[in-house]
């Protein structure tokens, strides 16, 4: 690779321990992926240091202790606990108190410490072209798709991409592979947040780590419509950009976004399609469920909001338990607007920081025995989210009930399940 | 196996082990339990197989942005594969949680490559050179 006189000082630890040790990282990648050059970036969304996992928030205090610092405006991927309030989960205070010690490590090499797989929501928003890196899908495919940064799907690196400001050129930061590769004809009218997720679930099967191009639909999709269909694309696919034509920069028409190339095949998403989706994920027919959640990916201040407008001056069931997850940033602005307080007196709680499939619910970990970490015996959730629903039936282990945000609420209220489709 | 054939090195290192052979892709978020090593997900070539200590080889990885991390768990809990040889360029998580754990990684390896190798032979790799050969 080739290196500018900055890089090759890092290299060469000219710049102390940590910057080396994070470009030593990056050349290396960079040879594996036949990149030329470094590019500089303007964001990172890094790994938290998660508490349920072996030494692993010692991965971020290490590199605190070495020096490390972000050189660009970095944000913080979820975590395993709610720091503040870990009793409303169930979480075993040790769990919490580990948590905690990654977000001093954060604190420490000047990261924003959100917490969450929604930083935009949290104000980290880059721009057109803005190279960055992110650990989290859902963060790679907003920013690709719905505001025309460039990053890749990354792992752990993003951490050595903060501190150096740097990553190898390849992937989707290339010109070449931000293309269309299959056209996606909608052929059905989308009616919630949910048909958007059912959707993404659909179509990430069938296009796998290509990048669809969407036809079809009736008027263009919110923000919180765009975040939930490409959470789902990056989910059941490796999708890392999907493009809407008048919507994904810089493309105004499907014809750009192939840039001349002939696409694959074409995908159609018709009603059926997403019933499929719906019924794949609802796997209990009995009406047993002990958690219902909303709020994957963490949720935006317009979907709190519409939470706060459907739980307002009624009260959910008795014995149930009413998950809403969102970023801390986005709960103190709702907070300030009264909308945690109707959250609340509705009965629902509201966590930060974590969600069930990020929490000590998780079977997949290895948390330190010494934590007390006991997975709680659950039957089946209800969710609003395709990932969520992905996510509980692979590291929860427990059955799932996926339904709209509307029809989830109206299930903690009533106590009896309600379809896609069946809201009051 | 007879000789040696030269990959791609991916992933800097040396390492040699006993061979484990794939015949699908892997996912390292779900297929293999870091607590074990055991092969759990659905590889019918492979299932409930120990990766520990072996010489990984499979076609590719099926992609996961979180593999990185259970590639690395599976070092911290001592379970991890000493090598992986690979035909297809695994994905960048994978390739991000070998650098970590240093797992040296081969890819670009020939398809001729599968039937030219028992299981359980102990076979050589260098993730330097791209080099894998057997070893007597």
């Amino acid at each position: 690779m080739r290196l500018t006189a900055a890089e090759q000082r890092m290299l060469d630890g000219g710049d102390g321990p940590a910057k080396q040790k994070a470009m030593a990282g990056l050349v290396q990648l960079g040879r594996a992926f036949g990149a030329e050059r470094m590019v500089e970036i303007g964001y990172a969304h890094i790994h938290a240091g998660m508490a349920l996992y072996l030494h692993d928030v010692e991965l971020m205090e290490d590199l605190a202790e070495l020096g490390a610092t972000m050189a660009v405006p970095s944000s913080v991927n979820i975590a395993n606990a709610d720091t503040v309030n870990w009793q409303a989960t169930g979480a075993p205070e040790k769990l919490a108190r580990l948590q905690q010690r990654a977000a001093d490590a954060q604190n420490r090499m000047g990261a924003a410490c959100t917490f969450t797989c929604t930083p935009y929501w949290a104000g980290h928003w880059p721009t057109w072209n803005t190279h960055m890196t992110s650990i989290e899908s859902t963060v790679t495919i907003f920013c690709n798709s719905v505001l025309g940064a460039r990053s890749n799907r990354d792992g752990f690196f993003a951490v050595y991409a903060g501190i150096t400001g740097r990553y190898p050129l390849f992937g989707y930061h290339l010109d070449e592979n931000r293309r269309g590769t299959h056209l996606v004809r909608v052929d059905t009218p989308l009616r919630s947040i949910t048909d958007f997720s059912a959707l993404g679930f659909h179509v990430g099967r069938i296009v796998g780590e290509g990048v669809p191009v969407f036809e079809g639909f009736e008027r263009r999709p919110s923000l919180d419509e765009l975040d939930a269909l490409g959470a789902a694309l990056a989910t059941s696919g490796g999708v890392a950009l999907f493009i809407v034509p008048g919507v994904t920069p810089p493309y105004a028409t499907a014809a750009q976004a192939f840039g001349g190339r002939v696409p694959d095949e074409a995908v159609d998403a018709r009603r059926a399609d997403l019933d499929a989706v719906y019924d794949y994920f609802c796997t209990r027919d009995d009406g047993v469920f002990d958690i219902v959640h909303v709020g994957c990916p963490h949720a935006s201040f317009e979907e709190m909001k519409e939470y706060g407008r459907l739980l307002d001056g009624r009260r959910i069931a008795d014995g149930m338990e009413l998950w809403v997850t969102t970023s801390r940033p986005v709960r103190r602005m709702a907070e300030e607007a009264g909308i945690v307080r109707t959250l609340e007196r509705a009965g629902a709680k509201v966590i930060s920081d974590t969600c069930p499939i990020s929490c000590h619910f998780a079977r997949t970990v290895s948390p330190d025995p010494e934590l007390g970490v006991v997975p709680p015996p659950l039957r089946a959730i209800v969710v609003d989210s395709a990932k969520q629903a992905k996510y509980v039936r692979d590291m929860i282990r427990c059955d799932t009930l996926l339904t709209g945000t509307a029809e989830a609420i109206e299930t903690a209220l009533t106590g009896r399940f309600v379809r896609h489709g069946r809201a009051a | 196996m007879t000789g040696s054939i030269r990959g791609r090195g991916i992933v800097e290192g040396q390492a040699s082990g006993p061979v484990l052979i794939a015949a699908e892709a892997i996912s390292f978020l779900g297929d293999v339990d870091i607590n074990t090593g055991a092969i759990v997900g659905d590889l019918p070539s492979v299932h409930g197989r120990s990766v520990k200590g072996t010489v990984l080889v499979f076609p590719y990885s099926r992609g996961s942005a979180g593999a990185w991390r259970f590639l690395y768990q599976l070092f911290k809990h001592g379970n991890h594969p000493v090598a992986i040889v690979t035909r297809d360029s695994p994905d960048p998580s994978v390739v991000q949680g070998a650098i970590l754990a240093g797992i040296p990684i081969v890819s670009d390896v020939p398809q001729s490559f599968w039937g030219n190798m028992r299981d359980g032979e102990t076979i050589a790799v260098d993730g330097t050179s791209g080099e894998v050969k057997a070893i007597d």
